[in-house]
C-alpha cells in the first residue's frame, strides 16, 4: 500500500526511531512496515494510549524522536498526558490516528469520539492534518513530523477512511 | 522512614543518574532534599512518571534512570509495569513510595493502604528485580543492589507520612531544558 509506504518513509526521513502504538486494523500496513525495519525503528505495544505520551516524552528528553499510533477511540485515553505533559514541557511527536466514527461507520460507539476528536485537538492548540488523498500523504506526513519536532508540540495526522477504505476494506 | 529520608538516600546514591520525580509530594521533597540539574519534576500527568522513565531509559541505555513515584500514581497506570517488563531496560530503577494514601488531597486511604501489594503486582507483571523496604537500612541495601544487578528494578518503599515540603513551583520548560542539558 503506497500510503503506508509514504507514512513510514516520512517518519524515517524525520529520524523517528521509537514508534509506540495500540493496534488498529487500519494501521496494520504501517505497523508491518515499521516492524520490518528493526535496524531503524523500535516498535513498542502499549497497554493504553496515554502511556505512549509518557514514553515519548521520556525519549524526547533523552534525544530520541518518536511517534504515537492509535485509533480515534484510543485518542480519548491520551488527553491528560497531552495537556499536562506534552504541551507544557513542549514535547513534539506526530500522532497517526486512524479515524473511526465518520464516513461509512457502522458502530454507534465509535461516533462520539470520532466526531469530537478534531475539535479536541483544536481546543488543545494541537495542529492536525487529514490524510485523505493518496497523492498528498508523503508531503503531509513529512511536514507534520517536521513541524512537531521543530515546534515542540504534538501534531495530529488523521488517517481518513476515505483513503484507507476503513475497517471493512472498502465502501 | 519518611519521604524526606527516601529522597536523601536516593539523591546521595544517584551519581550521574537521571531522576524523574512524580508530581506533588515526591517532586517537592526531591527538590528540597536533593535538587540537581539531572532531576525532572512532573507537574501533572498523574500515572505517567514511570512511563517517562521507561522512554528515557530506552532512549539512553548508557545512563541510569531513576523514577521516584507514588503508590496512588502507580495504581493509575499499572499497565506500565507490563510494558516495562516487556521492554526490559536494564538501566531503569522505579522506586515507588507507599503510604497507602492520596497525600496531596488530604490523606484519603487507597487500595495500597489495604490489601493491594505493588511489589507482588510488579513480580506478576514480569519485572526482573523487585525489592521491598520498610526502613532506611532496607532501602539503602536495595538501592545498593540496584547498582549491581541489571534491571528493570521496582523498589517498593513503605513510608510514614508527615506531609511534604513546600511546593517549589518549578517551571516545566526551564526544568526540562536544564534536565536535557544534564542528559546530554
Amino acid at each position: 500500500m503506497a500510503w503506508a509506504d509514504d507514512i513510514v518513509e516520512a517518519f524515517r526521513s524525520q529520524q523517528v526511531k521509537l514508534v509506540v502504538y495500540v493496534a488498529d486494523k487500519v494501521l496494520v500496513p504501517v505497523l508491518e512496515r515499521i516492524a520490518a525495519d528493526p535496524e531503524h525503528f523500535r516498535l513498542v505495544p502499549l497497554t493504553r494510549e496515554e502511556e505512549g505520551v509518557g514514553i515519548l516524552a521520556g525519549a524526547f528528553f533523552g534525544g530520541v524522536r518518536g511517534a504515537l499510533l492509535m485509533q480515534s477511540s484510543g485518542f480519548g485515553n491520551t488527553l491528560n498526558g497531552l495537556a499536562s505533559l506534552a504541551i507544557p514541557y513542549q514535547v513534539g511527536f506526530p500522532m497517526l490516528i486512524s479515524m473511526r466514527g465518520a464516513l461509512g461507520e457502522t458502530n454507534k460507539a465509535q461516533v462520539p469520539m470520532g466526531r469530537a476528536l478534531p475539535e479536541v485537538l483544536d481546543s488543545f492548540g494541537i495542529p492536525r492534518y487529514d490524510l485523505d488523498r493518496p497523492e498528498a500523504v508523503a508531503a503531509v506526513s513529512r511536514g507534520a513530523a517536521r513541524q512537531a519536532f521543530a515546534t515542540g508540540r504534538p501534531v495530529g495526522l488523521l488517517l481518513s477512511s476515505l483513503m484507507t477504505g476503513g475497517k471493512g476494506g472498502g465502501f | 522512614m519518611d519521604r524526606a529520608d527516601v529522597m536523601r538516600a536516593v539523591a546521595e546514591r544517584a551519581g550521574d543518574a537521571l531522576i524523574i520525580a512524580n508530581l506533588g509530594s515526591n517532586a517537592y521533597d526531591l527538590y528540597t532534599h536533593g535538587h540537581r540539574p539531572g532531576n525532572l519534576y512532573m507537574r501533572g500527568a498523574m500515572g505517567l512518571t514511570g512511563s517517562v522513565g521507561l522512554g528515557l531509559a530506552m532512549a539512553r541505555p548508557d545512563r541510569r534512570v531513576i523514577v521516584v513515584d507514588g503508590d496512588g500514581s502507580l495504581l493509575m497506570n499499572l499497565g506500565q509495569l507490563a510494558t516495562t517488563a516487556a521492554e526490559a531496560p536494564a538501566n531503569l530503577v522505579h522506586i515507588v513510595l507507599v503510604n497507602g494514601l492520596w497525600q496531596e488531597t488530604g490523606g484519603q486511604r487507597i487500595a495500597t493502604g489495604g490489601r493491594t501489594d505493588l511489589a507482588a503486582i510488579a513480580r506478576g507483571a514480569g519485572i526482573a528485580e523487585v525489592a521491598e523496604a520498610a526502613d532506611l537500612d532496607a532501602l539503602t541495601r536495595a538501592l545498593d543492589g540496584t547498582q549491581h544487578a541489571p534491571g528493570p528494578w521496582l523498589v517498593a518503599a513503605r513510608i510514614t507520612e508527615h506531609g511534604s515540603s513546600q511546593a517549589p513551583n518549578t517551571d516545566p520548560l526551564a526544568n526540562r531544558d536544564e534536565f536535557m542539558r544534564a542528559a546530554r
